[in-house]
């Protein structure tokens, strides 16, 4: 764990999020948290008829890690098809979020939107 | 007479070490304490000169064991003035010990339409336990409430008390979270007076001050080797005829007197309550521990952690985004008094990253619920950050943790 976890880019991304807020008419709706330290993300999305991702709100509290995760997230995910989540890591978030080196007790806060947008998925059937 | 800081950190080897290049800033003891060479030491000796199993051996070496093994369950009783050894039980941890109370005495003495009184304050060891009790029992389950100084609220007490439905009181006897000491005698005593039993969760109490378990009038109470300098074992003490009406909670070997296909009889209390091979070098470890605090003093720890906590308090103080948990001020009422704990939030930062951004500066506090989510639900947040101090802590820890928070404010901009 390193300060530079706390570089800009992160922190830009949790004073100013991209895409905060939610989706009406949201094909996946769903809230998670993160039990162990109080984060918590509502996750909506959009998928077009081809099935992949169009649209990605979330709201939510949490540390930085979490909500700059959750704001690349809304972004990184565009175009994508359900599969595609599903497969998707722990490296890809890690690049993602400009190659930072997660330590083991930062994992589920990064992860906290991919798992939410799997589970989502999950409970919305996978696709329309 | 103070502590000499100085000449006790030297006791402990982990301070040798540094993170990230700098002086190990350890303020995270509630959680878990640093151990003195002393402790290190008995359990590397048993294990390289003295290690047998217990109880069963009639050679030299297993004698030598036992020998040591049972010394150390009187020098618990005397530490905590229980009147016999025999009412001290060894178990893994203070979670053990409160789980063996719920299911062994719970089992046998709580029905359905009963009530169990706990607190808003309870570590979850002391809270799930009762409540999966209350739920398996169909009883209920009532919380003493805590007013925002992050004191009981001990007129909610009567009330439920007076119909004698309530069976059994539990409360920490110093809360993990806000530091607050609970009136704990004052609320066996009340307890008793309603005929319910007083369970006492000693976790973050017994390393940190003396503790009496005769004058206190509890009637079970359970703490944790780990965080009184010692390894991962723990005890609970009950009163003997308490223990002794008790059932076994785990069944094995060591826990019995006669085994025969279709029945079996129990040892006495406390073996009744210890199956298995213990943790022998442990356990004698946990003696050592006891060696070390006494020849310091608990009155002398407790009044050292006294003096860095209102030290602590004032220098957060300084920091108007910092805000601590329950009690910090003295100025607008008398407060109970407060332990070496303190648990904060700080505006717009969440725990995590305060406790990421001071281990950059090898500044090592705890971030998150502290296994105590009911309370901080009750002060509307999700987590905090927590320092906590003990023998090994000083004003230079204090100042360190307020340079390391300018750190964060300033990472964050705010």
């Amino acid at each position: 764990m390193s300060s530079d976890l706390y570089r800009e880019q992160l922190l830009d991304h949790y004073h100013n999020p991209e895409n905060f807020g939610v989706l009406d008419n949201a094909d996946v709706d769903i809230e998670m948290d993160n039990p162990t330290c109080g984060d918590m993300i509502h996750l909506t999305a959009r998928l077009d008829s081809a099935g992949r991702v169009a649209e990605v709100m979330f709201e939510g509290q949490g540390c930085v890690i979490s909500m700059a995760s959750a704001s690349m997230f809304t972004e990184h995910v565009k175009g994508k098809t359900v599969q595609e989540i599903a497969a998707m890591s722990l490296t890809e978030i890690e690049q993602m979020m400009g190659g930072v080196k997660l330590s083991m007790g930062r994992v589920k806060c990064a992860l906290l939107p991919l798992n939410a947008m799997k589970q989502g998925l999950k409970e919305s059937g996978g696709a329309r | 007479m103070p502590l000499d800081v100085a000449a006790i950190r030297q006791e402990f080897p982990i301070f040798e070490r540094k993170i990230h290049g700098k002086r190990l800033v350890f303020l995270d003891s509630a959680a878990s304490s640093q151990k003195p060479r002393t402790v290190i030491g008995a359990m590397m000796h048993m294990y390289m000169h003295g290690y047998a199993n217990v109880h069963r051996g009639l050679y030299t070496l297993a004698e030598e064991a036992t020998a040591a093994y049972e010394e150390v369950r009187a020098k618990i009783a005397r530490f905590i003035n229980a009147p016999d050894p025999a009412e001290i039980v060894n178990v893994r941890n203070a979670t053990e010990g409160l789980n063996l109370v719920a299911y062994s005495w719970g089992e046998t003495h709580i029905h359905a339409g009963d009530r169990i009184v706990i607190t808003e304050l309870e570590h979850h060891a002391n809270l799930v336990p009762w409540q999966q009790l209350a739920h398996r029992k169909g009883a209920e389950l009532a919380y003493i409430p805590v007013n925002d100084a992050g004191e009981l609220d001990l007129d909610a007490l009567p009330p439920l008390l007076a119909d004698g439905r309530t069976k059994v009181v539990a409360c920490s006897m110093m809360s993990n979270v806000l530091g607050a000491l609970p009136p704990v005698k004052q609320v066996a005593e009340m307890a008793h007076a309603a005929g319910a039993l007083m369970v006492m969760d000693g976790a973050q109490a017994v390393p940190h001050r003396p503790v009496d378990v005769q004058a206190l009038g509890a009637d079970f109470m359970a703490f944790s080797g780990h965080k009184m300098c010692g390894p991962g074992v723990g005890i609970l003490w009950g009163r003997y005829e308490l223990l002794e009406a008790m059932p076994p909670f785990l069944y094995g070997g060591d826990m019995i007197r006669t085994v025969k296909r279709d029945y079996a009889k129990w040892n006495d209390v406390p073996y009744k309550f210890e199956a298995g091979t213990p943790a022998i070098a442990e356990v004698v470890g946990l003696g050592a521990a006891v060696d070390f605090l006494n020849a310091i003093g608990m009155e002398a720890i407790h009044a050292h952690e006294q003096e860095i906590v209102a030290y602590a308090l004032a220098r957060l103080a300084e920091l108007p985004t910092v805000h601590v948990l329950g009690y910090s001020d003295g100025e607008h009422r008398a407060p109970q008094e407060r332990s070496g704990v303190v648990a904060f939030t700080m505006d717009g930062i969440h725990p995590h990253d305060i406790s990421a951004i001071l281990d950059t500066e090898a500044v090592c506090v705890r971030a998150g619920h502290h296994c105590a989510q009911p309370l901080h639900n009750r002060f509307g947040i999700p987590a905090s950050a927590r320092a906590s101090f003990y023998i090994y802590n000083d004003r230079d820890d204090v100042n360190a943790l307020v340079e390391a928070l300018h750190k964060v404010i300033k990472t964050f901009g705010r």
